[in-house]
């Protein structure tokens, strides 16, 4: 294997990599603004230049492809000269408007003024003046004053977006980005060029002026808008989520997440329709009640039916803990056979890079997690012909709004005797049930979805409840919550009176006489490992931030793709 | 305001893209082609000649800034360059340029108002052996003097 | 003194009068070669390149893949914009049929399917000259398709005209490739070489106007005979075009190593006025200037130029009197090269700028006696740390006037100006906070 010698260190190399490829991967930091793994090289920003020997002129790392013996100095007096040099002119004509700056905090160049600059400006002309405030499409508002001309954001609309829609337009330091005329940068990833924009030339306009970004904590997670399962990091002030990044997963999601998953799964989480407190319905009027009235009512009357006359739909959009524990419980507790769960298949609806047609985290997981049909039960489309003949009599439904679907469930649902139903915010199908138990939403709890490939992710608790979720590896907090004093306007959040589901479950199998050891999520999946063949071997630890991949048979790879 | 190719020059860019192996290599020449016959590289402009050779109207946008010569906005009926770039500097011609100026009272970049005259302040147009020198539209006028400048304005049409 | 490329015939311009003096005959007798013999022999005439570079011309054809499935291509440079250069447009007017020969054998040379001579869009009339001749060529049957049934032999090439439309970095050859590709013209960043992947990705060469006309005379006369004109190291002549504070400028077919002090005196008739000169630069804008004292025995070749800290560049020679304002000129010669700056990288996109900026605030009488170490610094960021090499182009001017003139901008800055506060805003490394004066 060919060596090369980066910084007194020898390493390995394969034929082709570039300097930064081979120093990035044994993590030797080269300063960059314009290089991005999964884009091509542009070479442009200078950031990069290391001197290597034998080589009169300094070259950049980014496109020096590595050669046998080469050594290479990162630290150099002469390096270290080029990079401050090329910090200098990248700052001349930067606006200093930090404090105001959505990327402050998180800004490459602000980072590297720190660490790679020479801490003085020589410049005291006046500076160039560009467009402030362009919004480029719906999503994205672009201030051309900050622009360091990098490309990044070209070369995503180029080469991973796969359409055209930015470009550089006039010379020399006029150089700006531009939509064409009459277009917009509305592609369905556009809001990713806000995450590798080394500067704050592009924000994301849903987030603009929300909060400083060391305001807020951050929290690994899983995106709940499709079966894809993109690696996200979920941003919290305040117990509200503001904005969701994508996190980086070579298996997964690469750097990216698309901006229907970005903008529209979290929102429901701040939404003020929240279901908070469990709620009963009296004489047609929905009626806040307390959890162990609610329990011993949802006990009690599922107890009044036969076990043929009662179903039990899961959810693709609840953990794999809490369809364990459901499908469980209905097993165990009531003998059932009627149950399953719908699946959100968009036929059509995908596309090549990241979007699929499963519009939900986890339908391979609540199969995997034992939400099926029992032997001769009923599945979905036989559970709801049951209900319109009236054999089945009550439902309990767990994280679906199934009334909004069709107006078929809708009709089937109004039948019931009795509908109980797990929900985090009220709907279409809370207007209809007789108990409606307040689940946690995706952002408040711990636990696992299984994506169409057969990835087990985590997701982990970033906001917290009244019955906070806590697991082993803690919880993220943000600079407010560490430091905040009770007299802060930050420090009173909102805390929704909202559970795991699984943990309403395991309250109601109480209820029942069971005992339910389980305190936290990831001891439920301990057992899930223990039961299910698929998940053998996997723990939280395991799993990790990237997931683990599960051993799937081929009739579920085939039933995940209807 | 509307543009499309005339009949005649829409003849035209089978013969120019005959020269490329790839149709975007004939966007600086079917740019030009436009201009003639337009005056000027309008957002319409983009778009036909983006449609005419199937690329993408953003590059085709990214290609006409880049280059002087395209005019980004109407220029006059004549278009005075005057170059001031050291070897005419050298030889006056920032006179040549202060005089036109003058003359046509307008600033760098600048339309008269009966759209006859545009003026621009250019780079080096290699005339430094003949200089100074301007151009009106393709024509160089070269070794010339203020008077002689004022002389070639007040002669076009 | 023979003159090879601008050879002094009436009309030579027009195909018949080229014909009836020799002209296409050395393209038979090349095409009547093997493709390396001719390599050879350019290689053995020494003749280097006139674009600026000075690479050996036989050297750089040698470097093109012999086999290979892609088509190969030959691109010539006529974009022509350094200020001070105006060499390449008298061929196009005077002798544009040695030019389009030369293009022939270079093509066969290194088996190039077509060849694009790129031409500046504001030589609009010289585009139009070329054409009239290259048409003519097209249709004797030099060119083209025809040509094997003309010439006798396998091989054809096409011949194609690109225009330009005004950016002076199309002359850095990737940038011209990308201009050719109809797309904006930013430098690559090398490696990739041409050679290996130029235009549309093909093997490509890339030689100046001026560098290709001499090759049928090459091919004609003999290697031999060429390596003996002039300079041995730099053998050939070169068209010098003597542009400022002279009595007759224009350009001069001149031998290697003629005396620089020859150019402007014999040639170009002297200083008007008989002033003294206070600055000469050899070779276009971007040259390192020299200073009127050091003009004695300087002669025009590229290594004698270099051994005297400046460059032969595209031998564009600009003469400046004693009553210049090298300040004025500076500035000047500055707002080009930030005009002309592509702004893809930093430095270049940056630096270009505020060196123009700096300068003219100092030419406005608003200097400091810190900006001259300052203009030196910056140029010294820009150079070395660039895309392509109109880094050093924009920095050079800056670089070597302020040294070499340093007392003319001395005077220029106000004496006992203090240093200004600089703006310790960048970092916290550097920075000292400031410690809050609050008076209740």
């Amino acid at each position: 294997m060919p060596k090369i010698v980066i910084d007194d260190k020898e390493l390995d190399f394969n034929q082709g990599q570039t300097i930064i490829q081979i120093a990035e991967e044994n993590g030797i930091d080269i300063p960059h603004f314009c290089w991005h793994e999964c884009l091509s090289v542009s070479g442009n920003c200078r950031m990069c230049l290391v001197e290597v020997e034998k080589i009169p002129k300094l070259v950049i790392a980014c496109s020096t492809i590595a050669a046998d013996g080469m050594v290479v100095h990162t630290q150099s007096e002469k390096t270290v000269k080029a990079r401050s040099a090329v910090m200098e002119f990248l700052l001349i004509n930067h606006p200093l408007d930090c404090p105001i700056c959505d990327e402050a905090g998180e800004c490459k160049l602000q980072q590297y003024a720190y660490s790679h600059s020479v801490g003085e400006s020589r410049f005291t002309e006046e500076k160039n003046h560009k467009k402030k405030r362009v919004p480029l499409g719906p999503y994205v508002m672009f201030d051309a004053e900050r622009c360091i001309s990098c490309s990044r954001c070209i070369r995503f609309c180029d080469e991973i977006a796969g359409e055209k829609q930015l470009t550089f337009v006039q010379r020399g330091d006029k150089v700006t980005i531009v939509t064409a005329p009459g277009k917009q940068l509305d592609n369905p990833y556009s809001l990713n060029v806000t995450d590798i924009c080394p500067v704050g030339a592009l924000t994301n306009r849903d987030f603009r002026f929300k909060s400083r970004v060391w305001d807020m904590s951050s929290t690994k997670s899983i995106c709940s808008g499709c079966s894809r399962g993109c690696n996200i990091e979920v941003w919290v002030r305040n117990n509200e989520i503001l904005r969701l990044t994508p996190r980086h997963n070579a298996e997964v999601n690469s750097y990216w997440m698309c901006d229907n998953g970005r903008l529209n799964t979290f929102k429901h989480v701040n939404a003020e329709n929240r279901v908070d407190g469990p709620y009963l319905k009296r004489e047609g009027n929905l009626i806040k009640t307390g959890w162990d009235e609610a329990i011993a009512f949802a006990v009690s009357e599922l107890k009044s039916f036969g076990k043929d006359e009662i179903a039990f739909i899961g959810s693709a959009f609840a953990t794999c803990e809490d369809n364990y524990i459901f499908a469980k419980f209905a097993k165990s507790a009531w003998s059932a056979k009627n149950i399953d769960f719908l699946r959100h298949v968009k036929p059509g609806e995908s596309d090549k890079l990241l979007v699929m047609e499963d519009k939900s985290p986890n339908a391979l997981g609540a199969q995997l997690a034992g939400i099926q049909p029992g032997k001769g039960g009923l599945n979905f489309e036989g559970i709801i012909h049951a209900i319109k003949e009236g054999k089945i009599k009550a439902l309990y439904l767990l994280e679906d709004d199934l009334a909004a679907i069709k107006p078929e469930y809708e009709s089937a649902l109004k039948k019931l005797e009795l509908l109980i139903v797990h929900s985090s915010n009220f709907n279409k199908t809370t207007d209809i049930a007789d108990l409606i138990l307040p689940a946690s939403t995706y952002a408040e709890k711990h636990g696992t979805f299984v994506n169409f490939d057969g990835r087990v992710q985590r997701i982990r608790s970033a906001v917290t409840t009244e019955d906070f979720d806590r697991s082993l590896d803690g919880f993220e907090q943000s600079r407010l919550d560490k430091f905040g004093s009770p007299f802060d306007k930050w420090s009173s959040p909102k805390k929704m009176d909202a559970r795991s589901s699984w943990r309403i479950i395991a309250a109601m199998y109480s209820a029942l006489g069971h005992k339910i050891k389980h305190t936290m999520s990831q001891e439920v999946f301990d057992e899930i490992s223990e039961t299910i063949p698929e998940f053998q071997g996997l723990n939280y630890s395991v799993i990790g931030d990237t997931g683990a991949k599960i051993k799937l048979k081929s009739a579920e790879t085939k039933s995940i793709k209807v | 305001m509307e543009f499309s190719f005339s009949e005649e020059n829409k003849n035209k860019i089978p013969d120019i893209l005959k020269k490329y192996p790839h149709a975007e290599a004939a966007v600086m020449p079917v740019l030009y082609l436009a201009q003639e016959q337009n005056g000027w590289i309008s957002q319409e402009v983009i778009n036909e000649v983006a449609s005419v050779l199937k690329m993408p109207s953003e590059d085709v946008l990214g290609v006409a800034t880049f280059y002087t010569m395209y005019h980004k906005s109407p220029a006059g009926k004549y278009h005075i360059q005057v170059c001031t770039n050291v070897s005419c500097m050298l030889r006056g011609g920032y006179d040549i340029y202060e005089g036109v100026k003058k003359r046509l009272g307008i600033e760098n970049g600048g339309v008269t108002p009966d759209s006859k005259f545009s003026l621009e302040e250019v780079e080096c147009m290699g005339s430094c052996g003949t200089a100074p020198m301007l151009a009106v539209n393709e024509d160089y006028f070269e070794n010339l003097t203020v008077d002689k400048a004022i002389e070639i304005l007040d002669s076009l049409k | 003194m023979e003159r090879i490329v601008l050879p002094d015939i009436k009309d030579l311009h027009l195909i018949d009068v080229y014909i009836q003096n020799g002209g296409y005959q050395a393209v038979k007798k090349a095409y009547a070669m093997s493709t390396d013999d001719v390599i050879a022999e350019v290689k053995k005439s020494g003749l280097r390149g006139r674009g600026g570079a000075a690479f050996a011309t036989g050297l750089k054809w040698s470097f093109m893949p012999k086999t290979t499935d892609k088509p190969k291509y030959l691109c010539v440079n006529g974009d022509e914009s350094e200020p001070g250069s105006f060499k390449d447009r008298q061929i196009f007017e005077f002798n544009p049929h040695q030019l389009l020969e030369g293009v022939l054998i270079a093509c066969y040379a290194i088996q190039a399917k077509a060849a694009y001579i790129y031409i500046r869009g504001e030589y609009a009339k010289w585009v139009k000259l070329l054409q009239k001749a290259l048409d003519d060529a097209y249709d004797k049957g030099f060119v083209g398709e025809k040509m094997k049934e003309t010439l006798g032999s396998q091989f054809s090439c096409d011949i194609f005209i690109h225009k330009g439309a005004g950016a002076y970095i199309c002359g850095e050859e990737s940038a011209l490739m990308n201009s050719i590709e109809g797309k904006r013209a930013y430098p690559r960043v090398k490696p990739p070489f041409p050679a290996s992947n130029g235009l549309w990705g093909n093997p490509t060469t890339i030689n100046n106007i001026e560098t290709i006309t001499n090759v049928p005379a090459i091919i004609n006369k003999g290697a031999e005979w060429f390596s003996k004109i002039g300079e041995p190291k730099h053998p050939g002549t070169i068209l010098c075009g003597v542009s400022g504070h002279v009595n007759k400028p224009g350009v001069y077919e001149i031998p290697t190593g003629t005396l620089l002090t020859d150019v402007i005196y014999k040639l170009a008739g002297g200083v008007p006025g008989d002033k003294k000169i206070k600055c000469v630069i050899p070779g276009g804008s971007s040259m390192p200037p020299l200073r009127g004292d050091q003009l004695e025995g300087v002669k025009m070749d590229a290594d004698s130029l270099k051994a005297i800290g400046s460059g032969i560049g595209t031998a564009g020679v600009i003469v400046m009197d004693e009553d210049t304002n090298l300040v004025k000129v500076l500035a000047r010669i500055s707002k080009f090269y930030h005009h002309e700056s592509c702004g893809q990288c930093t430095p270049c996109r940056e630096g270009a700028g505020w060196l123009q900026k700096v300068l003219e605030r100092i030419a406005a009488g608003n200097g400091v006696s810190s900006d001259l170490d300052l203009l030196i610094s910056i140029a010294s960021n820009i150079e070395g740390n660039t895309v392509c090499a109109l880094g050093e182009a924009a920095a050079w001017p800056v670089r070597f006037m302020v040294t070499k003139f340093r007392q003319e901008f001395e005077t220029y800055v106000k004496a006992d100006v203090s240093i200004p506060v600089p703006n310790k805003v960048h970092s916290m490394r550097a920075t000292e906070f400031p410690v809050a004066d609050i008076k209740l």
